[in-house]
C-alpha cells in the first residue's frame, strides 16, 4: 500500500511538472492565439483588445495557476480555430481514437500472445518459419501502405466497407465498429507482428534458462514446463513492450485517421498545430502525457504482482 | 533413520559394497555426438560405468570433458542439438532409451533426481520456494492431501538443514544465499527419495565452508536412504574425500576408473598423473621470498617491519564503503561500509595473498588500493604510479571483439609517448613473456580459451613495467591444469622482473603456494595476517581454523 500511494504521488508529481513544462513552452513561442485567430490583417489595436480579453497580459503565473485550475475542471479554454470549448470537441473526437484503440489493443493482444507462444514452442519448426516469414513481412510495410492495401481489398474489391463513409456512433453503433475494425487492423499488424517477434524471443530464452533444466528433472511434462514455469517469467519484458505499444495506440494514428477520413484526435492535433490553436495542442499534449505515465503506473504495479524480486 | 545408516555403513566398507550389491544403474558403451556444419562432434565417446546400491561414485574431468553431457544423458535431459549415437542405459532393471516419454518421465525426480552446478540460476525466480519443492509430490505423489503435502515439504526442507522452514515456504529464491539455494535443491531432489541422485558440481559455487556443509548433506542423505550417488566434480580433493570408487573423463572417454585409494595413491595414466600433480599440493612449496625461513621469523608483521626492502604499498586504517542506491527520491543515500579499518604492507618483491570467502571485502580492498573505488578513508601509499590489477573472469573483463595486439597496445597508446614501432615490439616481447606465440596478435579475443585470455590480461598489466599488480582471483575460472600452468607463469615473471603481487582468493590451496604472508578477511576486516606456513601450522584466529579444517 505504502508502494501504491508513492507511485501514485511520483505519478501527480510527474504530470504537474509536464504541465509547467509545457505552460513555459508556449509562452516562448512567438505569436499567440489572440495574433492566430485574428489572422494577418489585425492591427496592433484588435490584437491588443483580444489579448486583454483573453487575459493573455496577465502574470504567467496567474494565467498558469488559472490555466491548471480550469483544466482539472475540464475546461481547457476556447479553441480559437472552431470557437467552442476544448472541453466539447475533446468530447468529441476522444471517442473515436479511443474506440480505435481498443479495438487495435483487443487485436494486438489476441494475435500476438497465442502465436508468439507457438512459434517459440516449436522453435525452427514449419509453424514457426511461417510466422516469422509473416512477422517480418508485416513489420517491413510502412502503415500508410498498409492503410492503402485495406482500403483497396476489403473497401473496394470485396466491399466490406465504403472507404471514407465514416459513421458515427450515435448514428449506429454496429456500422460504426463494422467501419472502425479496419483502420484498427491497419494499426494493429505491425504492431502485432513486433510483439510476437518480441515474446517469441522472451520465451526462447526463458527456455534456455537452468531453472527450466530443473523443472524437466523433476519429471514436469513440456506444456506444464511452459506454462506453469516459463510464462510468468517470459511476460516480464514483454509487458514493458505491450505497454509502450498501448500507449502509442492510445495517441491516436494521425496517418490512419486521415486515411479513413476519422474525426479523432490525431487529425485534430495536426490541424491544431498548424492554425496555432495553442489551447487545443494543450490539451492533446496533456492528454498524451497523462496515457503515458498512467501506463507506466500500471505496468509499475503489474510487475510487482507478477516479480518477486522487485518487492523490495 | 539416522541410527541404522550409521549401521549400514560400518558394516559395508567400500570394497565390500561392490561385491555385495547389484548395480542400480549400467550405462554401456554410450556414445553422444553434437552437429556442428554437417560433421558430429562426439563430446561422450563408448563410456560404460556402473553404480551399485548405496554407493557414492565419483566421475571427475576438466570442463569439456563430458562429465555434464554423460549426467544429462542419464537423465534424459539433453538439448535437441545433441544426439545419443549409441549404447544402452540400464536404471533398476529398465532401458532408459527404450521407454516411452511418459514412463520415463514418472521416473525423473522419482528415482533418478539431479542436483545442478549453479544454484542462483537453477530455481525458478518467480515462484515461492515452497511451491518449487512440493511440485515434486504434487507430479510424484499426487494421491498426497494438500496438508500432508504441505508437511512432507517442511520436512525435507528441515532436513537439507534450512532453519525457519515455515516462513522459508512462502520466500523466494532470491532471498536465499546460494548456500541455502543449493540446500532447497537437495531437499527438492531427495523429497520422493530416489534411488539415484545425480550430483553435477554442486559445490562448485560455493563458498568452501559452505562447501563442506553441503558434501557433508550428501553423504547424509546417502547414508540414511541408501540412495546411490553420482557425484560429478571437477576438483579431485572434493571427490576423494567424498567417494569411494571414482573414474577419470578426458575428451568424452574415460582415462582411468579405480576406487578412491588406488587412483591417489597409485595414478597409472599420464594424464591422471597430470591432473594429480596440478593439484595445488600443499607439501611441495618452492618460495622465493627471503624471509620465509621459519626459523628467522617469529611473527610475520615484526620481521616485515624490520625488514630491510622498501615497501611498495603501505595501506593504514582503510575503510571502504559502498553507496547505495537511495530508496526514494528526497532521501538521502545511505552507506555501507564493506572494508573495515584495513592496515597492510607489501615489501619490494613480496606476494601478499588475501583471502575469504565471497562478501568478506577482499575484491573491495583490492580495488580501493588501485584506486578503483573513491568512497574510502585512511591511507594507501603506493610506491608504483601506474598500478595494474587482472580480474578474475577472463571472458568477462577482455573485450571479445578485439584482437589480442589491440588489447596489449592500449595501455601503450594511452600513456603516450611511443612509436608504432616501439609499440609493436614491446607487444610482441610481452606475448612471448606470457607464453603466446607471435601470430596471437591477429586472433580476436573469442577465439582463446580462458588460460589463453588471462595470459593476455597479464600480459596487458605488465606491458608498462609495472612493478605492482593486484591478483584478484586470476585463477578461480580456470580448470585445474591451466590454473597450475598459470600459477607457475605468474612466479616465473614475479621473480624476473621483481614484481609485487596483492593476491586475492578463496582457495587457500592457491594462496599456499604462491604466496610468502597471508591476511585472513573477514566480514570486511583482516582478522589475521601470517606467513603462510605459520597460518597452515597454526592458525590463531577462529575463522582462520574454520577455513583450513574446511580445506580438503
Amino acid at each position: 500500500m505504502k508502494y501504491f500511494i508513492r507511485k501514485l504521488s511520483s505519478l501527480i508529481l510527474t504530470l504537474l511538472l509536464v504541465s509547467i513544462f509545457l505552460f513555459i513552452s508556449f509562452q516562448v513561442i512567438p505569436g499567440d492565439s489572440a495574433a492566430a485567430s485574428l489572422g494577418t490583417s489585425a492591427t496592433k489595436e484588435t490584437v491588443e483588445a483580444l489579448r486583454e480579453e483573453l487575459g493573455l497580459n496577465r502574470n504567467v503565473f496567474v494565467r498558469y495557476f488559472s490555466w491548471l485550475g480550469n483544466a482539472l475542471c475540464g475546461d481547457f479554454g476556447i479553441s480559437a480555430q472552431y470557437n467552442m470549448p476544448v472541453s466539447l470537441l475533446l468530447k468529441e473526437r476522444m471517442p473515436v481514437t479511443l474506440w480505435l484503440a481498443v479495438l487495435s489493443i483487443a487485436l494486438i493482444i489476441i494475435i500476438s500472445i497465442p502465436l508468439g507462444i507457438q512459434s517459440a514452442k516449436k522453435e525452427g519448426g514449419v509453424s514457426d518459419r511461417v510466422i516469422t516469414f509473416l512477422t517480418h513481412t508485416a513489420m517491413a510495410v510502412p502503415p500508410f501502405f498498409l492503410g492503402i492495401i485495406i482500403t483497396l481489398v476489403f473497401g473496394l474489391i470485396l466491399k466490406w466497407f465504403i472507404p471514407g463513409r465514416y459513421i458515427s456512433y450515435s448514428e449506429n453503433p454496429g456500422q460504426f465498429l463494422g467501419y472502425m475494425i479496419f483502420p484498427a487492423i491497419a494499426i494493429a499488424i505491425p504492431k502485432t507482428a513486433m510483439t510476437i517477434k518480441f515474446l517469441r524471443s522472451s520465451v526462447i530464452r526463458q527456455l534456455k534458462l537452468d531453472y527450466v533444466r530443473t523443472a524437466r528433472s523433476k519429471g514436469n511434462q513440456e506444456n506444464v514446463i511452459l506454462y506453469r514455469h516459463v510464462l510468468k517469467n517470459a511476460f516480464i519484458p514483454v509487458i514493458t513492450f505491450i505497454a509502450m505499444v498501448i500507449a502509442d495506440v492510445l495517441a491516436g494514428s494521425i496517418i490512419i485517421e486521415q486515411l479513413f477520413s476519422l474525426p479523432g484526435m490525431g487529425r485534430m492535433l495536426v490541424t491544431a498545430i498548424s492554425n496555432r490553436d495553442f489551447s487545443v495542442v494543450q490539451a492533446i499534449v496533456i492528454y498524451i502525457a497523462a496515457v503515458v505515465v498512467v501506463i507506466n503506473f500500471l505496468v509499475d504495479i503489474i510487475y510487482r504482482c507478477i516479480d518477486p524480486r522487485v518487492r523490495v | 533413520m539416522s541410527k541404522l545408516g550409521n549401521e549400514r555403513k560400518n558394516n559395508l566398507g567400500p570394497s565390500q559394497l561392490s561385491d555385495v550389491n547389484q548395480p542400480l544403474l549400467t550405462v554401456n558403451h554410450i556414445t553422444v555426438g553434437f552437429q556442428h556444419n554437417g560433421n558430429i562432434n562426439k563430446a561422450v565417446n563408448d563410456v560404460s560405468f556402473q553404480i551399485k546400491e548405496g554407493e557414492i561414485l565419483g566421475m571427475a574431468g576438466e570442463s569439456g570433458s563430458g562429465k555434464t553431457i554423460t549426467a544429462l544423458t542419464i537423465m534424459g535431459l539433453l538439448s535437441k542439438e545433441a544426439s545419443v549415437l549409441g549404447g544402452s542405459i540400464l536404471f533398476d532393471g529398465k532401458d532408459l532409451f527404450r521407454l516411452k516419454p511418459e514412463e520415463f518421465r514418472k521416473i525423473k525426480g522419482n528415482q533418478i533426481s539431479m542436483i545442478f552446478q549453479e544454484p542462483m540460476t537453477s530455481l525458478n525466480p518467480v515462484m515461492t520456494v515452497g511451491y518449487q519443492t512440493e511440485e515434486m509430490l504434487l507430479l510424484h505423489e499426487n494421491q498426497l492431501k494438500q496438508a500432508e503435502r504441505k508437511r512432507k515439504t517442511l520436512a525435507a526442507l528441515k532436513e537439507a538443514g534450512l532453519k525457519d522452514t515455515e516462513t522459508l515456504y512462502y520466500q523466494y529464491p532470491h532471498q536465499l544465499s546460494g548456500g541455502m539455494r543449493q540446500r532447497v535443491m537437495i531437499a527438492m531432489a531427495m523429497i520422493c527419495k530416489p534411488k539415484l541422485l545425480i550430483a553435477d558440481e554442486p559445490t562448485t559455487a560455493l563458498d568452501v565452508t559452505i562447501q563442506a556443509q553441503i558434501l557433508g548433506l550428501i553423504q547424509k542423505m546417502n547414508q540414511e536412504y541408501g540412495t546411490s550417488v553420482l557425484f560429478i566434480s571437477h576438483d579431485l580433493a572434493v571427490i576423494k574425500n567424498t567417494c569411494t570408487r571414482a573414474f577419470v573423463m578426458q575428451e568424452g572417454e574415460i582415462a582411468e576408473e579405480g576406487t578412491v585409494r588406488d587412483l591417489f595413491n597409485g595414478p597409472k595414466k599420464a594424464y591422471t598423473k597430470k591432473l594429480m600433480a596440478a593439484i595445488p599440493d600443499l607439501s611441495s612449496r618452492k618460495t622465493g621470498f627471503p624471509f620465509s625461513d621459519p626459523d628467522a621469523v617469529q611473527n610475520g608483521q615484526a620481521v616485515l617491519l624490520s625488514g630491510k626492502e622498501k615497501n611498495i604499498l603501505e595501506v593504514r586504517n582503510l575503510h571502504v564503503f559502498y553507496e547505495e542506491k537511495a530508496k526514494k527520491l528526497f532521501s538521502k543515500k545511505t552507506r555501507k561500509q564493506v572494508v573495515n579499518n584495513v592496515s597492510l604492507t607489501i615489501s619490494q618483491g613480496e606476494i601478499l595473498g588475501i583471502v575469504g570467502e565471497s562478501g568478506s571485502g577482499k575484491s573491495s580492498l583490492a580495488k580501493a588500493v588501485v584506486g578503483l573505488i573513491d568512497s574510502k578513508t585512511g591511507e594507501v601509499i603506493l610506491n608504483e604510479e601506474r598500478p595494474q590489477m587482472v580480474f578474475q573472469d577472463p571472458y568477462g573483463s577482455l573485450n571479445p571483439a578485439k584482437k589480442v595486439g589491440w588489447i596489449l597496445e592500449e595501455p601503450l597508446k594511452l600513456a603516450g609517448g611511443y612509436s608504432q614501432r616501439e609499440r609493436k615490439s614491446k607487444v610482441l616481447k610481452i606475448l612471448n613473456e606470457v607464453g603466446l606465440p607471435d601470430e596471437y596478435t591477429e586472433r580476436y579475443l573469442s577465439q582463446l580459451s580462458g588460460g589463453q585470455r588471462q595470459r593476455v590480461a597479464i600480459g596487458a598489466s605488465l606491458i608498462r613495467n609495472s612493478k605492482f599488480i593486484v591478483l584478484d582471483e586470476p585463477v578461480s575460472a580456470l580448470d585445474v591444469t591451466v590454473q597450475a600452468r598459470i600459477l607457475e607463469l605468474l612466479k616465473k615473471l614475479q621473480k624476473e622482473y621483481d614484481l609485487s603481487y596483492l593476491f586475492i582468493s578463496h582457495d587457500l590451496k592457491v594462496i599456499y603456494q604462491m604466496c610468502d604472508r597471508v591476511c585472513v578477511m573477514y566480514q570486511g576486516e583482516i582478522v589475521e595476517t601470517a606467513f603462510v606456513e605459520e597460518l597452515f601450522r597454526k592458525p590463531v584466529h577462529p575463522y582462520s581454523k574454520k577455513l583450513l579444517e574446511a580445506v580438503l
